[in-house]
């Protein structure tokens, strides 16, 4: 079981939800996919393409800095 | 991804057709020489009279005679050589002005941009909100140095159908060339170069499930033209390069396959994404002519959400879309069509292109208005451009 870890601070739309599509193609069943971004509008996109793919959102967190969301495909 | 693909970017490229492929398969692997001339080898002699029947059987879907049909690698080229080819032959002869619409497709205005740093005066014509060029505009703008005018026969973005035949008398009254890019309605909406007044008419494979890298330029019989790649003598010396025989005959195939039964089908699906997405979905603007557009195009702008994030959803439900023209959605440049009809930044930004083929079914388009519906919605309360 990997960890893909996808840095997206400082982007906006649409390239964190880009990134986290690219990382979830090369992801296999059990991987755990880690988002780390600073645009508000990707923190609530990202949750609804898991959805769309049912995939399991295991974290979504917000620290002063930056917001992580962890999947598992 | 998604375990279903819903392909709607048949403007794009086409799914090939089996029928398409079983016919150019033993130019593969039987026939598979070049043409040759009568003096030459059998197997060239087949090939040859194979790409001849191809020629033979566009060139009569067109109303044409077989020589008037020349075959290219596709639109890009097709459009290339009209506009150079005749810049080529009449700018020192007749005059060096030039016409073409301000929404035309890369290859015609790229040409034109190419043209103009030559020396050549490039004249854009604007478009109304329905994306229609003012035919007075037109007249005002011809003149004894016009050689040329390049309007296309429909648009791809939007799909507005352009009155061909008007603008075609106009140019004709006034001694200069008419060129139509015809890539997006050859086999869609009927084409005659017996009524239409065309010089030059640019068609291609690809839009209609046909082989991609092969196209064709109608050149009506007399009309001054040259080739702008040099090479052997091949295409009525008009086109130097190894003929693709498996292509001709594949892009003969793709257009003898297109029926009116298709056209209407498609044509149904068209208005019912349309009228469903109006209904359903608030705040949003139908782009391109309401009547007059190709049968297989609906684009539609979303507004207070952009473009790009709407496709990329509608990927993960295995939907295929484009914002703009497929240039543009690999650039996420802005649409220059969106931006000539009048639409401000958002609109320009914000626009979806739907086109239909012949795998898509009505069930299909119930699916994506609905996984459409469901997108825009949520993303309208979380875009920064959302006024939920």
């Amino acid at each position: 079981m990997a960890e893909i870890k996808v840095d997206v601070r400082g982007e906006s739309c649409p390239v964190p939800l880009v990134e986290t599509r690219k990382a979830l193609k090369k992801a296999v069943s059990g991987d755990i996919i880690e988002i780390t971004g600073t645009n508000p509008a990707s923190r609530k996109e990202i949750p609804m393409a898991a959805d769309a793919l049912s995939v399991k959102i295991i974290s979504d967190e917000q620290t002063a800095e930056a917001w992580t969301i962890r999947l598992q495909k | 991804m998604a375990d279903k693909n819903y392909y709607m970017d048949n403007a794009a490229a086409t799914r090939l057709d089996e029928a398409v492929l079983e016919a150019m398969t033993p130019y593969f692997f039987e026939c598979y020489s070049v043409a040759t001339s009568e003096f030459g080898y059998s197997l060239g002699l087949e090939a040859k009279a194979a790409m001849e029947q191809a020629r033979g059987s566009l060139a009569k879907q067109l109303g044409a005679s077989p020589d008037e049909f020349i075959f290219t690698s596709g639109s890009t080229e097709s459009s290339n050589l009209a506009l150079k080819g005749v810049a080529k032959a009449l700018g020192n002869k007749k005059g060096r002005h030039i016409i073409v619409s301000k929404i035309e497709d890369f290859p015609v205005l790229h040409s034109a941009k190419t043209l103009e740093k030559q020396g050549f005066k490039v004249d854009y014509l604007d478009v109304d909100a329905d994306g229609l060029i003012s035919t007075d505009q037109l007249k005002g703008l011809l003149g004894p140095e016009t050689i040329l005018v390049s309007v296309q026969h429909a648009n791809q973005e939007i799909g507005t159908i352009q009155n061909i035949e008007e603008i075609g008398a106009i140019c004709r009254q006034q001694g200069a060339l008419f060129h139509t890019d015809a890539t997006h309605t050859f086999k869609r909406v009927p084409i005659n170069v017996q009524k239409m007044p065309a010089d030059l008419i640019t068609v291609s494979a690809h839009t209609i499930h046909g082989p991609k890298g092969i196209g064709g330029l109608y050149v009506r019989k007399g009309t001054p033209i040259a080739k702008i790649m040099d090479g052997g003598f091949h295409e009525f010396d008009l086109r130097a390069g190894m003929e693709n025989i498996p292509g001709a005959v594949g892009f003969a195939k793709a257009a003898e396959l297109v029926t009116d039964e298709e056209n209407n089908r498609l044509r149904d699906m068209r208005d019912t994404i349309i009228a469903s997405v109006l209904k359903s979905i608030p705040n949003v603007t139908l782009n391109g002519h309401p009547k007059n557009r190709t049968p297989q195009n609906a684009n539609i702008t979303f507004h207070h959400v952009e473009g790009e994030s709407i496709t990329l959803h509608l990927d993960l439900y295995g939907i295929s879309v484009s914002t703009g023209s497929a240039c543009f959605s690999r650039s996420l440049e802005g649409s220059h069509v969106i931006s000539a009809i009048g639409g401000d930044h958002e609109r320009v930004h914000g626009s979806l292109r739907f086109t239909l083929g012949r795998y898509n079914t009505m069930e299909e388009t119930a699916f994506v208005v609905e996984t459409l519906e469901s997108i825009v919605k949520q993303l309208r309360i979380i875009s920064p451009l959302g006024k939920s």
